[in-house]
């Protein structure tokens, strides 16, 4: 057991963990990090371990120099400048990857573990689901359990002790960390911080392309997920709207003034507290890293992260680089009639002076068969109604007149495709029109408390300003395909069997099977209320709960109190350790003898000193009490045997050696 | 400035910390605070919450707190790694000048006691475990350099288990001293009596036939037990030769007028050597002290014990006689 301390290197078993750990990390950020980074830090990884027995030779300096130069160089050539936290943690990630060949020191695995530990924070900026956040802690657990194994690799049973002490340390410590969870003063920002991604996720763009809505109905990703305070309104009138496309030009439609680009700004996430009222409705959005917000028809901002523009959209004040909970509250529609400026209303009459002539040409025939606008309106939707158009995900390719095409020839489109020839038809027949995107639909999550809405559920529909009702909302999708708006999108092509064609893994796709559909309404229930209240549990939540406490505590309470908490627990763990030493009872039952023995030459007035083997503590005992002489000689003796002797100790042993001890007292 | 105030320092744990043969570690002189990594882990603790505040997530607080507690725990634990045990001499060493002297101490602990790093000098730290299941024994050692008491160091105990994170640590100070013999410096003219009567006498201790033969007394030295003998007959002789010959071999500290003591030592060291190595038998004088002639290594022992203690305070008989007691005990377990 003794030994003298090694050159200082890294115990195989703890490297092992370490190497664990940065894999489990790096599964989060998979889809993010680009591949050949993926890919270098694997084979640097590898290229470590097999060097650990020496079995395969770790680079000399020179070609370290080149591989960390050849990487660095093409980290530098893939980020483009860009600062985000995103490529932050892509270079977390090579420098971990290059710091694996020059691991060599307990020093290095430090450093290791000190990034690791970081990375894993980063983590939680990208992933806030409930099996993430379990499997980036269970990176960091692996991480501690690496230490232990640094620091105690010849211990026998090392990683099992390990993961127990591990286990204990944690159970002992949960009711603080939840304590701090808790009462920890949730402050405001101190400062603005780059967004966490710049890299576009699945969901709308700000620009509509015909193909552009279909390639989001493959996906099954979360969208948002919506309580309301009341009744769930009815499937027709699930329009979320997020933007307003005003610009027809070559066929797609985009906006005249692109929303205004703004600094990152602090990150704001007061979401609102209480109670729903019974007219608001909670929404967590997932991370769009835009600034839309979605809402439905005649809305208001309740919470204090969305604002509400002209249009009656809602933006953030800071793009959505995570999941965002906002609350907004339904109003009764707009008595008074708003007005359209000259301005605006060229602005929805513009069309490209060129193009799809036949659909103009049908735009001015309805408009001398119907002089009202509303009438003119009716007489498109009717004419979508009665004549053999369809809805589908794989429409035929429209590369020219795509209007002209969709209406008179392939007559087979999406609802991108029909918003757009609306629009389009009613623009050329002068009514001012635009087009929303946003999402339509939902369904309910776990027993129909709240509204799942996915990236399929995107739609895109028109809105026409007739003159006495302001903007009223135009949906040709449906009046094709009613299914899609009264059942979703699943049950508007199942005759097609197009819905989530490529997606093969998602839950989604299988959702007309009861056990996939029951679990991953459960999983999803559980994220929600996870992602609610303890992703959520910030700011105004946390003051909001803390006004139920007495004293309505402030934040600076808060911070005493979290100190406070800290001081208690390390005072309750002192003096529980300290219970524990004086009450503490030798595990050894031959050492408990052992120390009863020399208690006993204590009270015969010799000085027992624990530095002289048994046998001289026993001459000495011998020459102060010679009677006993034979008494002491054999208990030293036994006692011997017991520590030096190669012989097992039996109960046989122990019952002679308390015989002995109980011989001697007398 | 900060020389005084390590000064100070040492001198407030020397106080706190006396100097014993045998010491158990408890609350009350075991030190801990973040080693170096736990400062560093400490300001990425820091770092970690800004992040949580300025991203208002409340995954990074979580897991900043997680972190947070179990450094709050592994100190603890670390602490009570090292509470407990029980450091005790075995035995203080002897050596000549230029030699390591070895201390041999002994570890319990009520408890399971990992990688603790025990240091009296930095380049040649001992790491052990200790457990319930047994005392270990190591040696720590130090370079013998003047004649006379060595002291060990204090010897640092540290330990940074689990996590090495917070180092706990302590002193044992030694009270009881090693010896360091006087160097050997032959002596330019030889003073052990004279040349007829020594060769005589190893004649004589050659051939112990020739020497008075008694039985065995209760106190004789088993190196004296002419053990040949006993394999072949059984019986339990001595040799007994100073009684009849009456003309052993002095070393005597009065032989070299004119030198000074540790020169005189000195000589008389080299003496013990060269008859020693001859096993011839000799005794010695110094002022004060008179070693009957004899031979074998306990004697040679006794005699350089003697020269290397001249003129210091009596040490501690206490270690010394231990290490012999603990020779005997070795001898009637073997």
């Amino acid at each position: 057991m003794t030994e003298t301390v090694p050159k200082d290197t890294i115990p195989a078993k703890a490297l092992v963990w370490l190497l664990v750990s940065f894999g489990l990390l790096l599964v989060p950020q998979w889809d993010r990090l680009p591949p050949w980074l993926i890919a270098a830090c694997s084979v640097l990884a590898l290229w470590r371990w097999l060097g650990q027995g020496g079995r395969f030779g770790l680079p000399g300096r020179w070609l370290r120099l080149v591989i960390m130069l050849g990487l660095i160089g093409a980290y530098v050539a893939t980020v483009h400048g860009r600062f985000t936290v995103e490529t932050a943690a892509s270079f977390f990630v090579l420098a971990v990857g290059l710091k694996w060949l020059e691991t060599r020191t307990s020093r290095d695995f430090y450093v290791l573990f000190f990034i690791l530990c970081y990375l894993a924070a980063v983590n939680f900026l990208f992933q806030q689901g409930v099996l993430w956040s379990l499997l980036n802690l269970t990176a960091t657990f692996v991480l501690l359990v690496g230490l232990q194994l640094l620091n105690a690799p010849q211990a026998p049973n090392a990683l099992k002790a390990g993961w127990k002490r591990l286990g204990g340390l944690l159970l002992k410590t949960l009711p603080l960390v939840v304590l701090l969870f808790i009462f920890f003063p949730r402050m405001a920002p101190l400062w603005s911080v780059p967004l966490v991604s710049g890299q576009a996720r699945t969901g709308l763009s700000d620009q509509m392309a015909p193909g552009s809505i279909s390639s989001l109905a493959q996906s099954s990703e979360r969208a948002f997920r919506v309580t309301f305070g009341g009744e769930m309104p009815p499937p027709r009138e699930r329009y979320w709207r997020g933007l307003i496309l005003d610009r027809f030009d070559d066929g797609k439609w985009t906006q005249w003034q692109p929303e205004p680009s703004r600094p990152a700004g602090r990150v704001l996430s007061d979401g609102g507290v209480g109670a729903l009222k019974a007219d608001e409705y909670d929404v967590l959005m997932e991370p769009t890293y835009q600034r839309w917000a979605f809402g439905l028809d005649d809305s208001r901002a309740v919470s204090r992260n969305v604002e509400e523009t002209a249009n009656g959209l809602f933006r953030f004040r800071r793009p959505a680089d995570t999941a965002v909970r906002y609350r907004l509250a339904r109003t009764d529609p707009k008595s008074n009639v708003q007005t359209l400026s000259q301005l605006d209303r060229q602005r929805y009459l513009h069309l490209p002076p060129k193009g799809n002539p036949r659909a103009r040409a049908l735009a001015q025939s309805l408009r001398q068969e119907h002089d009202s606008d509303r009438g003119f309106v009716n007489a498109i939707l009717q004419r979508f109604r009665n004549q053999a158009y369809f809805y589908t995900l794989r429409p035929p390719k429209m590369p020219d007149n795509s209007i002209d095409t969709l209406l008179f020839e392939a007559k087979r489109g999406f609802c991108a495709h029909y918003a757009s020839a609306t629009a389009f038809l009613l623009r050329a027949a002068g009514i001012p029109a635009r087009i929303v995107m946003g999402y339509q639909g939902g369904s309910p999550g776990e027993d129909g408390r709240y509204l799942i809405v996915r990236q399929y559920d995107a739609h895109a529909w028109v809105e026409a300003w007739l003159p006495d009702r302001g903007w009223v909302r135009v949906d040709p999708t449906a009046a094709i395909s009613p299914a899609r708006i009264e059942s979703g999108l699943r049950e508007a092509v199942a005759d097609e069997g197009s819905f989530l064609e490529n997606e093969w893994a998602s839950p989604a796709k299988y959702g007309d099977i009861a056990l996939v559909q029951w679990m991953s309404l459960k999983l999803d229930a559980i994220n929600y209320q996870w992602q609610r209240w303890v992703v959520g549990y910030q700011g105004q939540t946390q003051m909001n709960l803390m006004s139920h406490l007495p004293g309505n505590p402030s934040l600076r309470d808060l911070g005493y109190l979290s100190a406070g908490l800290v001081g208690v627990a390390v005072l309750l763990a002192a003096a529980w350790s300290l219970w524990r030493q004086r009450s503490g009872q030798s595990a050894d039952p031959v050492q408990r003898l052992f120390n009863d023995w020399l208690r006993l030459l204590r009270r015969q007035g010799l000085e027992p000193r624990p530095a002289r083997t048994p046998l001289e503590l026993a001459a000495q005992a011998a020459k102060a009490d010679p009677e006993r002489a034979r008494m002491h000689l054999a208990f030293a003796r036994a006692v011997n045997n017991h520590y030096y002797g190669s012989g097992s100790f039996t109960p046989e042993d122990r019952r002679r050696l308390r015989f002995l001890l109980r011989q001697m007292r007398r | 400035m900060i020389k005084s105030l390590r000064q100070r320092w040492r001198r407030w744990v020397n106080r706190r910390i006396p100097r014993a043969d045998e010491q158990t570690f408890t609350q009350n002189n075991i030190f801990i605070l973040p080693s170096g990594a736990g400062v560093v882990f400490g300001a990425l603790l820091v770092i970690m919450l800004l992040t949580g505040i300025n991203y208002q997530n409340s995954l990074i607080y979580l897991l900043t707190f997680v972190l947070g507690a179990i450094f709050v725990a592994a100190m603890h634990q670390t602490h009570r790694n090292l509470a407990g045990l029980q450091l005790a001499l075995v035995s203080a060493g002897e050596a000549f000048p230029g030699s390591p002297v070895v201390f041999r101490l002994r570890a319990s602990a009520r408890q399971q006691s990992y990688s603790l790093l025990l240091r009296s000098d930095p380049e040649t730290p001992v790491s052990i475990d200790v457990g319930p299941d047994g005392p270990v024994e190591f040696d720590m050692t130090t370079v013998a350099r003047r004649r006379g008491p060595v002291r060990l160091p204090d010897i640092r105990v540290e330990t940074r288990f689990p996590f090495g994170l917070l180092t706990a640590w302590s002193w044992m100070r030694l009270r009881s001293p090693g010896l360091c013999y006087p160097k050997p410096v032959t002596p330019p003219y030889d003073a052990g009596g004279d040349d007829d009567g020594d060769t005589a006498q190893s004649k004589k201790a050659a051939d112990p036939d020739h020497a008075d033969i008694r039985p065995w007394r209760r106190g004789d030295l088993s190196q004296r037990v002419l053990w040949k003998r006993y394999a072949r007959t059984g019986e339990m002789v001595i040799a007994e030769w100073e009684g009849e010959q009456g003309n052993p071999v002095w070393l005597d500290y009065d032989a070299f007028p004119g030198a000074d003591r540790e020169l005189r030592l000195s000589y008389l060291a080299a003496l013990v050597e060269s008859r020693s190595h001859a096993h011839q038998p000799y005794g010695l004088r110094l002022p004060g002290l008179k070693i009957d002639p004899d031979t074998g290594p306990v004697h040679r022992q006794q005699c350089l014990h003697a020269l290397g203690s001249c003129g210091f305070e009596a040490p501690e008989r206490g270690v010394s006689s231990a290490s012999s007691a603990a020779a005997d005990y070795l001898g009637s377990t073997v």
